[in-house]
């Protein structure tokens, strides 16, 4: 086994072990119901794994199953992930009620944007290097296809993350540790997979060196989640504890008589 | 060749945009540590006639165009430092009235929530009294229409709402 497959194995394996790891971590701190969908993603994510590790090793060794496979199971995938991030949205929501109309504004204008934007990047984009390796034509297409989906879609879920950050930046919202955790590793994620499926197009891969980047990019975001959702949860801490109630009251009183004129 | 370019330019751009923002998350907590320091006091009558529909239409009669262009430019730049102004103390007060809202008392917590309620639709109306005032300066010849700009004067009227809270305490309150 040369050190491409040993790490290229590693890289597969390693951030679902510690997935799986993760899983229980949450289960047991009751997280499933504060972040039912990232539970969901990261259980389904050990099991993709599992299969996709099966097949590989007893069916069709990285043949036609094994694409057909990893094709369904990216778009599955890739769908929960979309419920991750519209969980994240939706954390904010109930945590400011008065965010609950710009929020939903800017999370439906950001989809229709980017949605626009990627479509017409999976229309204008040619179709990748992969048509150049020479593989069975019976799955090269759906080979092809399924990056050109994952690149469009990739391009979806980083905008929508990145306007998550910028909105929560804005309206200078204090997230909990564990939201912002789940926020950054996907984040880190999506932006690396969008660049690498970029450089697919151009690029062939003979040796699975971008495969590679883009599993260690998973593993990065495996560790943050790791790092935030196994500490314990924070918030934002001021120095500045306690305020006089009747301050607060006089506050609220001035800015309501304002906003109603 | 250039899309890919442009998409790994695009995917760099996010993955520093992502981190930077997750660095500033935790410096903006800094901000709270002295409150007072950060707020900047707001005139609001000052404020509202600058944004005086009147006043306006009074310069448009009286000046020669080009003079109009330019005075009202710089009232619109004026309006931009008020509005960007009230939109900061409202930052402020927001982490203020969540340090507020994690205490025990349930009234202070229930004044708080309201607060931070209340701050963040300001910011709301500041972000597109924002955009109205660039578009105004960018174009101050024209007439957005008298009506749309009656209604930006109204909405930047909400949004400087930290203008009205002259409180006679020490910290914030005696800052705004």
């Amino acid at each position: 086994m040369t050190l491409n497959h040993l790490a290229y194995y590693y890289l597969w394996v390693a951030p679902h072990v510690l997935q799986s790891i993760l899983l229980v971590v949450l289960v047991r701190r009751g997280l499933h119901r504060q972040f039912p969908m990232f539970v969901f993603y990261t259980g389904f994510e050990v099991l993709q794994c599992g299969v996709l590790l099966a097949v590989s090793q007893r069916l069709s060794n990285f043949g036609p199953v094994y694409v057909q496979v990893f094709a369904v199971g990216l778009a599955l995938s890739t769908a929960i992930r979309f419920g991750v991030i519209y969980e994240l949205f939706r954390h904010f929501f109930q945590r400011y009620p008065a965010l609950t109309g710009p929020g939903r504004f800017v999370f439906r204008g950001a989809t229709v944007l980017l949605l626009l934007i990627a479509v017409a990047l999976a229309i204008s984009a040619p179709g990748g290097a992969a048509d150049k390796i020479s593989r069975a034509a019976t799955y090269s297409a759906l080979d092809v296809t399924t990056l050109a989906l994952d690149r469009a879609v990739t391009m979806l879920q980083c905008g929508l993350l990145v306007s998550l950050f910028l909105f929560s930046r804005y309206f200078v919202l204090s997230w909990r540790s564990h939201a912002f955790g789940i926020a950054l590793g996907l984040g880190v994620f999506a932006s690396t997979e969008l660049a690498i499926s970029a450089v697919r197009l151009y690029v062939t891969d003979p040796h699975n060196v971008l495969d590679l980047f883009v599993m260690g990019a998973y593993q990065v975001c495996v560790l943050v989640w790791m790092f935030y959702l196994m500490s314990p949860a924070r918030e934002s801490q001021y120095s500045l504890k306690k305020l006089p109630d009747h301050d607060l009251e006089i506050w609220n009183r001035e800015l309501q008589r304002l906003i109603q004129q | 060749m250039t899309i890919t370019l442009i998409l790994v330019f695009v995917a760099f751009l996010a993955l520093v945009l992502l981190l930077t923002l997750a660095r500033g998350h935790a410096s903006t907590l800094k901000v709270s540590e002295n409150p007072a320091e950060h707020i900047r006091s707001v005139d609001v009558e000052a404020f509202r006639n600058l944004i005086d529909p009147d006043e306006e239409e009074f310069l448009r009669t009286s000046l020669q165009p080009a003079e109009f262009r330019k005075i009202q430019r710089e009232r619109l730049r004026a309006a931009v430092d008020y509005v960007s102004c009230a939109a900061t103390n409202a930052a402020i007060l927001l982490r203020l009235a969540e340090a507020a809202r994690r205490g025990s008392n349930p009234a202070t917590a229930e004044a708080a929530g309201k607060l931070i309620d209340d701050a963040i639709r300001l910011r709301f109306f500041a972000f597109h009294a924002l955009a109205r005032l660039y578009l105004g300066m960018v174009l101050p010849g024209t007439r957005v229409s008298s009506v749309r700009i009656a209604e930006s004067y109204e909405q930047m009227t909400r949004r400087v709402v930290m203008l009205g809270l002259q409180y006679p305490t020490h910290g914030v309150s005696a800052a705004l």
